[in-house]
């Protein structure tokens, strides 16, 4: 018992809808990122297999550790960017419900998104390069400006269901999708914080290669930066999979197969809105990203929430 | 010839197929940085062979150099070429970077163009080179490291 026990956490951890799946269909969704974004500038785009050759590529170069860096953390900081996505995977419902479900995981896979970000920041900040020095504190006035518009969005559907469990909040929504439609300035809300928490373009001024080289990541190389850019693809997915479940409804009461194939058709979804955005918006400075963040989208959320009360109250 | 085994047979196909590359001008007239630009516009898609420009020689796997060069860049030229993480090439494009082009013999110019301060892969040779010649160049590296 206790063996098949360990089997089975294993096999949740490695294999789905842990490391393997999250690292497969991650690098699927790079490629639709980049080969989306290359027809909508007119061009023909990397083939299907882009990211996996620049992964095993990375993994097969030379590591260089410059000697002024704390070498304990620059080491080991991107599988810690791993391991948090993965552990927040874990709470997220990809068919019948998630793994670890319990009261008040919305929290917890929030705070577990929020790891592979501080380890950005560390990563640039233990390389001691002026370069990734600027990058990190970038990463950190980020984290300020677009984590309390992403949290406000998530809190609507959470009144909305009166829970604050992922599943819950997933099964209410199948089970009154006319409230769907009321969410949508909260889903427009929280797929903008959500751009800006993988840093992709009107908020990639962390590694802005125009204005500070490489940004946080300027001296990683090799199997360290494979990592990270791995980490950052699987939290496309977890950052996909977690709108999917708290926005629109999850697998919307289906099973099985079916819930599955939801699933990827509305995270596909969702990246295909976040692409959209990357290609058609220029960078803009990180005080402009701020007071965006502080001015409107912050606002926006508080009156999608103050609206979610007044329709729970109404509608019982 | 050795017969490769299956991991480095891996691990040469990705290479070929994501070299990262790195723009540096050791002091050229700027022509050439031009059409190396320009080579990267969606006209001419690097991105399909899955070459992209990257800011920084730690992430890069090829520098293509342009311009010859200057005595003020042989130092910092060797600092770059050590920076990059093994393995690595170089591509000196246009007729400077291979042989110092119009500039040699001045006197603020290294003689004997790019091989002359690191190891040089390919030579792309024009004044300045065509968009089609650095993609050219740097597919035909690519190729015989798989020989
Ligand atoms: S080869 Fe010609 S175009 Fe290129 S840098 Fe030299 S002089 Fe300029």
């Amino acid at each position: 018992m206790a063996i098949e026990n360990v089997l089975l956490a294993l096999f949740y951890v490695l294999i789905f809808p842990g490391i393997w799946f999250l690292a497969t269909y991650g690098m699927t969704l790079e490629w639709v990122d980049r080969k989306l974004g290359a027809v909508l500038q007119n061009r023909v785009g990397p083939p299907w297999f882009q990211p996996m050759a620049d992964f095993v590529k990375l993994v097969s170069k030379e590591v260089i550790i410059p000697k002024a860096c704390d070498t304990l953390m620059f080491r080991n900081l991107p599988y810690f960017a791993v391991a948090g996505v993965t552990a927040a995977m874990m709470m997220i419902p990809v068919w019948n419900g998630a793994l670890f479900s319990f009261e008040g995981d919305l929290i917890a896979v929030i705070y577990l998104l929020t790891i592979p970000t501080a380890t950005f920041f560390l990563a640039g900040w233990s390389s001691t390069s002026p370069y990734a020095a600027i990058g990190s504190m970038r990463v950190l006035t980020q984290l300020f400006a677009y984590e309390v518009p992403l949290m406000l969005a998530l809190i609507g559907p959470a009144i909305l269901a009166g829970s604050w469990n992922i599943t819950a909040i997933a099964e209410h929504f199948a089970r009154n999708p006319a409230y769907m439609p009321a969410q949508i300035p909260g889903f427009l809300v929280a797929v903008l914080a959500l751009q800006g928490k993988l840093e992709r373009l009107p908020f990639d001024m962390p590694h802005a290669k125009t204005e500070i080289v490489g940004g946080q990541f300027t001296e990683y190389t090799g199997r360290l930066l494979a990592f990270f850019n791995m980490a950052v693809s699987m939290e496309m997915v977890v950052g996909a999979a977690l709108l999917n479940a708290v926005f629109l409804g999850g697998g919307l009461g289906l099973t099985g197969i079916g819930a599955f194939a939801l699933f990827m058709l509305k995270t596909f979804g969702v990246v295909l809105l976040l692409v959209v955005l990357r290609v058609l918006m220029a960078r803009i400075r990180i005080e402009q990203m701020v007071n965006f963040c502080w001015q409107i989208l912050a606002p926006l959320a508080m009156a999608q929430i103050v609206f979610d009360i007044f329709l729970r109250i109404k509608l019982g | 010839m050795k017969t490769k085994s299956l991991k480095e047979k891996i691990i040469t196909w990705s290479r070929v197929k994501s070299p990262w590359i790195l723009h540096f001008n050791s002091g050229g007239c700027n022509g050439c940085d031009i059409e190396v630009v320009d080579a990267l516009t969606p006209r001419y898609d690097l991105e399909r062979f899955g070459i992209q420009l990257k800011p920084t020689p730690r992430h890069a796997d090829v520098m293509v150099v342009s311009g010859p060069v200057t005595r003020q860049q042989i130092k910092r030229i060797k600092r770059i070429y050590d920076q990059m993480a093994e393995p690595k090439f170089v591509v000196a494009v246009g007729a400077c970077a291979c042989s110092g082009g119009v500039f040699d013999g001045c006197y603020c110019v290294a003689p004997g163009g790019l091989d002359k301060v690191v190891p040089v892969s390919a030579y792309i040779p024009g004044c300045p080179v065509r968009p089609e010649a650095v993609i050219d160049g740097v597919v035909k590296l690519l190729g015989s490291l798989q020989k």
